[in-house]
């Protein structure tokens, strides 16, 4: 923890190395003088690196929708016809604005109900919430959308009871249908929903629910006509966050969607780009832009409910303890819910991923089964070539994190002080918000495949790309927590004549480090597990931990892809617990506002 | 258990192999030049864990050199060499797959050459003009679950294949090659002709087949889970290596069953060019052959006769359409269209 007693040194010393300057020297007339423009070279640069990274892609992706790849390689709009004509185009779009919607709507009620119990009841077991959570998000999509399909699919232990029960050869669910992806896309978010939530919940002053409660309204009236009221906007907030995601989403469509027969524009985009040989690269641009398009219109939506959640400001300079409602009798139902909860996005799933990987195949739970049972997946992972994967997800996801977090460490001091050029970088920061990430793994392709940089096929073209899609989020995490700091605190470190660099390294970035650290574990775990933006991406020399999993999926290797899954997901779950006390006890809370 | 099982074979194998491998040797030149580049990166359409595991072993033990490999399909592994070329960055060294190599042909990114074994091998078994030979054969069938098909009771034609019983319980892989549904339509389309076959597809298309998006051997796996009950165009082989092991799984003699070749290739700007040729020559010679036999794959080298030999249609009796790569590349265009329009 940095004291103030420790900040008045800073401050005093930070004007000191100043002054120790051997005044008369021409370098120091020069460094003077640099300093003087420190912020404004600093914001140059931020712009110059940014805009390097983040409008290529764009330009790329433009032009390959626009060059008629068929024919001679003139412009045209042929690629846009194309896609425009089809009846697929309009029926893709349909679907994954109807899946995004229903798994927006039930991550929310999930997330919702489990957040307010914890946050705002005596209700026991609370722990449980926040195990699932942690160890939610560590642990890759594909391989929850694995165990799901394995518990609910036509053999899966459900749809068996049913069977014994009834003595038909039916299904009591059918888990490839649009029902089926709304509920495994909604119980893959509603951890993430609870955690937001939760912020929300826990910084709101319970002053207008405890009047209602004291006016005589019951728990259902208060529930209904304060608590949701007041937290509208940032549930409306949320579930157009988890909307987006949803639209960009890889997983569930390719394992949920597919065998059901039901497309959504980023299967459709990755068949373009896969299916056909030579690929398709204009058609998968046009649809790429297409989609961007309506990703923009959704997150100028996002933007104005979000302006909106201000009016609705319940975090105040008041200091208040929220006295949990005594739910009674009620509170066992609650418990029941965290316990439902429990067992089914986090017990279920790797119950049933653990007995997978005891199998040499995938075989209903029975005891005939129990014959079967064998170490050989482990035993394979382990003498496998492994322990590269690892490495190299590892150094992905801390290469992305720290330069993420750096370059959004000053961009958000730029932006939060209004410094010259600020704006600017704030925008550039934030653009990349609207590329979905299997779009940004085709643009970024495109640009090396055609730029003399020999990254194409390293870890270094990964990297380059997580750090485009990151930068929005390292921006959210730093511009909160400077938000929280007063500037006071640099005016006086500048009265004392400390420059711009020297403000930031004594000053903002002791008293930041908690929500840059917060910030940075969070990029790092979703660079972890992230699918979508590195399957086009990775080559042999080159794979991470999610694109192994995929690839061990679509060859056929599901037994060992539960094993490896598992591992990989306990490494994991111990980093995540680490974030989650570190977010915790960063003042800025700032998942909240992610 | 398994393990010292498969190794009893692998010896058996490289024992049996032995008159063969001490008459030839691959060039000790080439060998040097191959252990100076240290690695080889092969692209490949076969099973991981069925044969590309075994085979990388082995040569790794005899030469010393690492095998780097990643797994697709036949398609998916042309753009990807493709777009890699086409930016100059080759990243593989050999590849392999039913149809892979046609349109790489087209782009100039094969190298024309033939190992010195692919000389004992028969004429179709090689492309004529030097740029493909074959390492294994393979034979798509459909494949039942048979604790949930009593054995007896499963299709056995194309026709049965639309009864009632079978709607909402077949699956296939959405791979635009031999093994996917696209295949199944390629052999449909030849057999019956355009008109009959089209008639046939449309009436098939009622039946809800699930489409996965993964190779056969998964959607194999999800008939042995008892996701589904049949499996279409799964690879035959494939369900012996899985009962052998124990899984409730047959394969089904439906006339006229899917042949096709994999087929290996070097590429012609290959980062390990050597090592990318003694590992070809590897995988072609007696000696490699013999491993794909002891995996339970259809080795294509004629002196090296399969583990079950039944999986073959002479020796099994059962008919079979034969598609060469060029007619498999040239056909998907098709195929892939009345499959995107009928069945997605």
């Amino acid at each position: 923890m940095t004291t103030s007693a420790d900040l008045a040194h800073d401050i005093r010393s930070a004007g000191e190395n100043r002054t120790a300057l051997p005044a008369d020297s021409v370098v120091a007339a020069l460094w003077a003088r640099l300093s003087a423009y420190q912020t404004l070279v600093l914001a140059m640069l931020l712009i110059v690196v940014l805009a390097a990274l983040v409008l290529p892609p764009f330009l790329f992706l433009l032009k390959a929708s626009i060059v008629d790849s068929h024919g001679s390689g003139e412009w045209s709009l042929a690629n846009f016809e194309a896609v425009l004509e089809s009846r697929r185009f309009l029926v893709s779009s349909a679907n994954s604005l109807a899946f995004a919607a229903g798994s927006a709507v039930l991550a929310l009620i999930i997330g919702w109900m489990t957040a307010w119990i914890v946050e705002r009841t005596n209700t026991p077991l609370k722990p449980l919430a926040y195990l699932t959570a942690i160890i939610s998000l560590g642990t890759p999509y594909i391989l929850y959308v694995t165990a799901w399909l394995l518990v609910f699919g036509k053999a899966g232990p459900i749809n068996q009871l049913y069977r014994a029960l009834t003595g038909t050869s039916d299904v009591l669910i059918d888990i490839y249908s649009m029902p089926g992806m709304i509920m495994v896309e909604g119980f893959l978010w509603s951890p993430l929903a609870f955690l937001l939530v939760g912020a929300t919940l826990r910084n709101a002053n319970p002053e207008l629910e405890e009047a209602a409660r004291v006016s005589g309204a019951g728990l259902g009236a208060t529930i209904r006509r304060v608590t949701l009221r007041l937290s509208l906007p940032s549930i409306l907030a949320l579930s157009m966050l988890v909307f987006i995601r949803a639209i960009e989403a890889f997983e569930v469509p390719a394992l949920v969607g597919l065998p059901g027969r039901i497309s959504v524009l980023t299967t459709d985009i990755y068949g373009n780009m896969v299916a056909k040989a030579p690929p398709d690269i204009g058609g998968a641009s046009a649809l790429s832009v297409l989609m961007l398009a309506l990703v923009l219109v959704l997150l100028a939506l996002y933007g104005r409910l979000s302006r909106h959640a201000e009016r609705f400001a319940t975090v105040t300079g008041k200091g208040f303890r929220p006295r949990p409602f005594e739910l009674g009798r009620l509170r066992y139902a609650a418990a029941a819910v965290l316990v439902a909860n429990f067992v089914l996005l986090l017990v279920v799933p790797i119950a049933m991923l653990t007995w997978v990987s005891l199998l040499p195949f995938y075989q209903p739970i029975g005891p005939a089964a129990l014959k079967l049972v064998t170490l050989d997946n482990y035993r394979t992972v382990f003498s496998a070539d492994h322990f590269e994967l690892i490495a190299n997800t590892l150094l992905v996801a801390v290469a992305t994190a720290t330069i993420a977090v750096a370059l959004t460490f000053a961009a958000a001091w730029l932006a939060v002080r209004r410094a010259p050029g600020g704006w600017a970088v704030e925008r550039l920061a934030t653009i990349p918000l609207v590329f979905p990430g299997l779009i940004l793994g085709i643009a970024v392709m495109q640009l090396f495949l055609h730029l003399p940089i020999p990254l194409y096929g390293t870890l270094g073209i990964l990297i380059w790309a997580f750090v485009i899609n990151y930068l929005p989020y390292g921006m959210r995490y730093s511009a909160a927590g400077m938000l929280q700091i007063h500037r006071e605190l640099e005016e006086s470190a500048e009265m004392c004549g400390a420059s711009a660099f020297t403000r930031l390294r004594r000053i903002v970035a002791p008293l930041l480090a908690p929500a840059l650290l917060a910030g940075w574990l969070f990029i790092f775990l979703m660079a972890a597990r992230v699918l979508s933006l590195a399957i086009l991406l990775a080559g042999p020399r080159s794979q991470t931990m999610a694109v192994a999993l995929f690839d061990l999926w679509t060859n056929g290797q599901g037994t060992e892809l539960a094993a490896l899954g598992l591992i990989w997901s306990m490494l994991m779950a111990m980093i995540a617990a680490v974030f989650y006390a570190v977010a915790r006890r960063s003042a800025a809370s700032a998942l909240a506002r992610t | 258990m398994e393990r010292l099982r498969w190794r009893l074979r692998f010896i058996m194998a490289a024992v049996l192999s032995l008159p063969a491998g001490s008459a030839r040797a691959a060039d000790a030149a080439l060998v040097a030049a191959a252990k100076n580049e240290g690695e080889v990166v092969w692209y490949t359409t076969q099973i991981i864990s069925q044969l590309v595991r075994p085979v990388s072993a082995a040569f790794e033990k005899k030469y010393g050199i690492k095998v780097r490999s990643i797994r697709a399909n036949s398609t998916e592994l042309s753009v990807k060499i493709i777009n890699e070329s086409r930016a100059g960055k080759p990243q593989s060294d050999v590849f392999d797959g039913t149809s892979t190599v046609v349109p790489l042909k087209k782009e100039g990114y094969v190298l024309r050459w033939l190992p010195d074994p692919a000389n004992a091998y028969p004429a179709q078994y090689k492309d004529p003009e030097g740029y493909w030979v074959a390492n294994n054969l393979f034979f798509l069938t459909p494949g039942f679950n048979t604790s949930l098909v009593p054995k007896g009771t499963e299709p056995r034609s194309y026709q049965a294949l639309l009864a009632p019983k079978w709607r909402g319980k077949m699956a296939w892989s959405t791979t635009p090659s031999s093994s996917g549904g696209p295949g199944f339509i390629g052999t449909v389309l030849t057999e019956m002709g355009n008109e009959k076959g089209m008639a046939y597809l449309r009436v098939l298309s009622q039946q809800q087949i699930a489409n996965i998006g993964s190779a056969a051997r998964e959607v194999l796996d999800q008939v042995i889970a008892g996701e589904y009950v049949l499996g279409l165009q799964i690879f035959n082989h494939h369900a012996v290596i899985s009962a052998k092991k124990g899984a409730p799984v047959d394969w089904i003699k439906m006339e006229p069953a899917t042949g096709t070749l994999s087929v290996i290739s070097v590429h012609s700007a290959a980062p390990h060019p050597h090592a990318a040729k003694l590992l070809v020559d590897f995988i072609i010679s007696p000696e490699g052959q013999h491993i794909f036999r002891a995996a339970e794959y259809l080795p294509a080298d004629p002196a090296v006769p399969a583990l079950t030999p039944s999986l073959k249609p002479d020796e099994g009796s059962f008919r079979t359409h034969f598609f060469t790569p060029e007619q498999t590349d040239h056909g998907m265009v098709t195929w892939k269209k009345v499959y995107d329009d009928l069945f997605r």
